[in-house]
C-alpha cells in the first residue's frame, strides 16, 4: 500500500556534475519498498514543474533508520530543481509504487543488465540478492566514464562488473549487448542465468530479443512519461504485442515498471 | 448537512458547524468538490489516499460501448503550469463499469457519476440507457467533446444543434437520472452551446473540458503527442475557464460545475463567486492525490473565518462594477 506524506531530506550529495544521491526519511516507505518499485517525487513546491518525477529507489539503507535513497540524474527542469533541494527541506514523496522485480528463477545467476542512470534501480535488488545468497554480476554500459556512477557500491561487495562505454572512455568500447552475447552464448559454463535489465528504451529492445531469442528469462524495468504513477491518468503506457482486438497497451506505473521481456514493445 | 469535522471532545469546531452542502437542480451534494472523469479512474484506486464519503462526489472515467484502448504513446506532455492529453477515450465499456466498478462503490456514502460519451449519436443513448436505472449510480455526464464520426470527426460539442439532439436524445433514454451536459471551450461562445444543451434537457452544465493545443518536440521537428493535438488542463487554464463560467452563469439558466485548473480551496471558491454551484477538480489529483478532501477542508475552514454559515451563499456572489455590460464579448 502507498503513502503521500512529505518526506525530510537527510543528505544530498553530489556524485559529479550532474549526478546526485538523494537521502530522505519516509519510515513507511522504507518498510513497505521492494526491489524494483519507485516513488513520485515533487521537485518544489508550486506549479513548474507541475507534475511529480517517478523516481527508482536506489536503496533502503539497511541501517533501519526509515530512510530511502535515490540516485539521479539531471536531465531536464524537473531534476535540476531537485538537485537545489538541501538537507532539511521536505519533499512531497508518493510510494511505493509499481510491482517490483520478481526474485530470480531456482537455480539461475541473476545478470544485472544497466545502461546509463538505469544503474540506479540495482542496489536496493542486489542488497536482497546477496542477503538470499545469490550471486549477481553486473554489466554497466554508459556514453561516457563520467556517467559510471555507483561502481564502489558493486565493489564493495565483490559483485563482478563488467563496463562498456560508447566513446571507450571506460571498460570495452561499444554498447551493453556487446557484453551480453558472450554470456547468452554460454560463457561460463552450464549456468544458466536470468536478466535484470533498466536502461533506455533501444537498449531494453535489443537486450530484451536477444533474451527472448536465447530463451533466457528477462525482467525490463521501464520508465515513462508519468504524470501520476497510480493508474488512473493512462498517460504512461508502453505497447504490448497487438492481439485480434488490435492495439494493446500497458500501464507501466501499475502493471509495471517490471515486465517479461516479450510481453512489451518499448 | 452539517460538516462532519469536530474538535477532540466531539464538540463541533468554531462558533458554528459550516453547512457544506449544495443542490444543482435535482443533484444534492454534501459539499461542492467533485472528482473530475478522466482524473479519478473509477474511484477505487483512490482509497489508499482518502475517504470518497468526505467528497461531495466524483465522475468516471469517460465510459463508451465497448471497451476501449486508447491512442499510442506518448500520451501525455507537461506544459508550463499545465499538461496536455491525447489518452484517446481508453475506458473498460459500460458492461465492465456496471459488473465490476460500480458494485464495488456502492458501500461508500458519496455521489458517483457516470461519465458517457459515444462517436455517434445512437452509442451516447445506448450507454445511458444501459446506466439508466443502476443501483447506486447518480447522475450521467455527457462528454460531447468526442469526435461525431457521423459528422467526419468534428466533436458534437462545437455544433449548437448537434449538442441539443443529442442531449434531448439522452435525456429521453435515461430519464430516471440527472443529466450534466460537459461542455468543450474549443468553441467561439461557449454561451450557445451552454443554452443548447439546455434546450435539449439538461440538469446541469459542466465546464470546461480542456482546451485543444500541442507541443513541439524541436530537435525532432515533430509533435511531442503521438497524437499531435491534445487537450490542455491544470492551473494554465484557469482564468480562461473562469471567464467562461461567469459567462455561462449570466447567460443561461442552469446550475454549473465549474472547472478547470482547480487546485486549491483558493480556486474552488472563485469559481463558486464566479456562479459555480459545484467544482470538479481534475489535474491536480494526478500530482497530489489527497488534494479534493484537502480542498474540502479547506472551503470550511475559510467559510468559518470569512463568517459564511453556508457555503451556497457564495454561489454566484460576484459584484459586478455599476454600469457593466450584461454580458462582455470583446477585450
Amino acid at each position: 500500500m502507498p503513502f503521500d506524506f512529505p518526506a525530510p531530506v537527510v543528505r544530498h550529495q553530489a556524485i559529479n556534475r550532474d549526478h546526485f544521491l538523494l537521502t530522505l526519511e519516509s519510515p513507511r516507505v522504507a518498510r513497505a519498498a521492494r526491489p524494483g518499485q519507485f516513488v513520485m517525487l515533487r521537485t518544489r513546491p508550486g506549479h513548474d514543474p507541475l507534475l511529480r518525477r517517478p523516481m527508482s529507489i536506489y536503496r533502503v539503507p539497511p541501517s533501519g533508520r526509515g530512510q530511502v535513497q535515490i540516485l539521479y540524474k539531471v536531465v531536464g527542469s524537473g531534476t535540476r530543481y531537485l538537485s537545489g533541494q538541501a538537507a532539511g527541506a521536505r519533499l512531497d514523496m508518493l510510494g511505493p509504487l509499481g510491482n517490483g522485480f520478481r526474485p530470480p528463477r531456482p537455480g539461475r545467476r541473476p545478470v544485472l543488465v544497466a545502461g546509463g542512470i538505469g544503474i540506479a534501480i540495482f542496489p536496493f535488488l542486489v542488497d536482497r540478492l546477496l542477503r538470499r545468497g545469490s550471486r549477481p554480476i553486473l554489466l554497466y554500459g554508459a556514453r561516457c566514464r563520467g556517467d559510471l556512477v555507483a561502481l564502489s557500491y558493486f565493489q564493495a561487495r565483490r559483485v563482478p562488473v563488467r563496463l562498456v562505454t560508447e566513446d571507450g572512455s571506460a571498460g570495452a568500447r561499444g554498447l551493453v549487448t556487446r557484453l551480453l552475447e558472450p554470456i547468452l552464448g554460454g560463457e561460463g559454463g552450464e549456468e544458466r542465468c536470468e536478466l535484470f535489465v533498466c536502461g533506455p528504451s533501444p537498449m531494453l529492445r535489443a537486450v530484451g530479443a536477444l533474451a527472448v531469442e536465447a530463451g533466457v528469462p528477462c525482467q525490463l524495468a521501464l520508465e515513462s512519461q508519468m504524470p501520476c504513477g497510480i493508474g488512473v491518468c493512462l498517460g504512461c503506457v508502453v505497447p504490448c504485442p497487438a492481439d485480434a482486438d488490435g492495439p494493446l497497451y500497458r500501464r507501466v506505473c501499475t502493471e509495471g515498471p517490471i515486465f517479461e521481456a516479450g510481453t512489451v514493445e518499448p | 448537512m452539517k460538516t462532519p469535522r469536530r474538535g477532540a471532545q466531539g464538540a463541533p469546531r468554531g462558533a458554528g458547524a459550516v453547512d457544506l452542502s449544495v443542490t444543482l437542480g435535482p443533484l444534492r451534494l454534501k459539499n461542492p468538490v467533485v472528482a473530475a472523469s478522466g482524473t479519478f479512474g473509477y474511484g477505487t484506486e483512490f482509497l489508499p489516499y482518502l475517504r470518497l464519503s468526505d467528497l461531495g462526489g466524483f465522475v468516471t472515467k469517460g465510459l463508451s460501448l465497448k471497451p476501449r484502448r486508447g491512442n499510442a504513446p506518448p500520451r501525455t506532455c507537461e506544459t508550463p503550469a499545465g499538461m496536455l492529453n491525447a489518452i484517446g477515450l481508453a475506458n473498460v465499456g459500460v458492461e465492465a463499469f456496471l459488473d465490476e466498478k460500480l458494485p464495488a462503490l456502492r458501500r461508500h456514502d458519496t455521489v458517483v457519476i457516470a461519465n458517457v460519451f459515444g462517436e455517434t449519436q445512437d452509442e451516447y443513448v445506448a450507454v445511458a440507457r444501459r446506466l439508466n436505472g443502476a443501483p447506486g449510480l447518480h447522475a450521467i455526464e455527457l462528454n460531447l467533446s468526442c469526435p461525431n464520426t457521423d459528422k467526419g470527426g468534428i466533436a458534437f460539442g462545437v455544433s449548437p444543434p448537434v449538442v441539443r439532439q443529442v442531449v434531448a436524445a439522452v435525456r429521453r433514454a435515461a430519464p430516471g437520472l440527472p443529466l450534466i451536459v460537459k461542455l468543450t471551450p474549443n468553441i467561439t461562445d461557449i454561451a450557445v452551446a451552454a443554452r443548447a444543451a439546455r434546450e435539449g434537457g439538461a440538469d446541469i452544465l459542466s465546464l470546461v473540458n480542456t482546451f485543444l493545443g500541442m507541443a513541439v518536440d524541436l530537435k525532432a521537428r515533430r509533435p511531442v503527442l503521438d497524437n499531435l493535438a491534445g487537450g490542455l488542463s491544470g492551473p494554465a487554464i484557469k482564468p480562461l475557464a473562469l471567464y467562461m463560467v461567469q459567462r455561462v452563469y449570466r447567460e443561461v439558466d442552469l446550475p454549473i460545475m465549474g472547472m478547470g485548473g482547480i487546485s486549491t480551496a483558493q480556486d474552488a471558491l472563485e469559481f463558486m463567486v464566479a456562479g459555480s454551484a459545484a467544482v470538479q477538480v481534475g489535474t491536480v489529483n494526478f500530482f497530489d492525490p489527497k488534494a479534493s478532501v484537502r480542498i474540502v477542508r479547506e472551503i470550511a475552514a475559510w467559510c468559518r473565518k470569512e463568517g459564511v454559515r453556508a457555503v451556497r451563499e457564495i454561489i454566484g456572489a460576484l459584484r459586478l462594477p455599476p454600469g457593466a455590460p450584461p454580458a462582455p464579448r470583446a477585450v
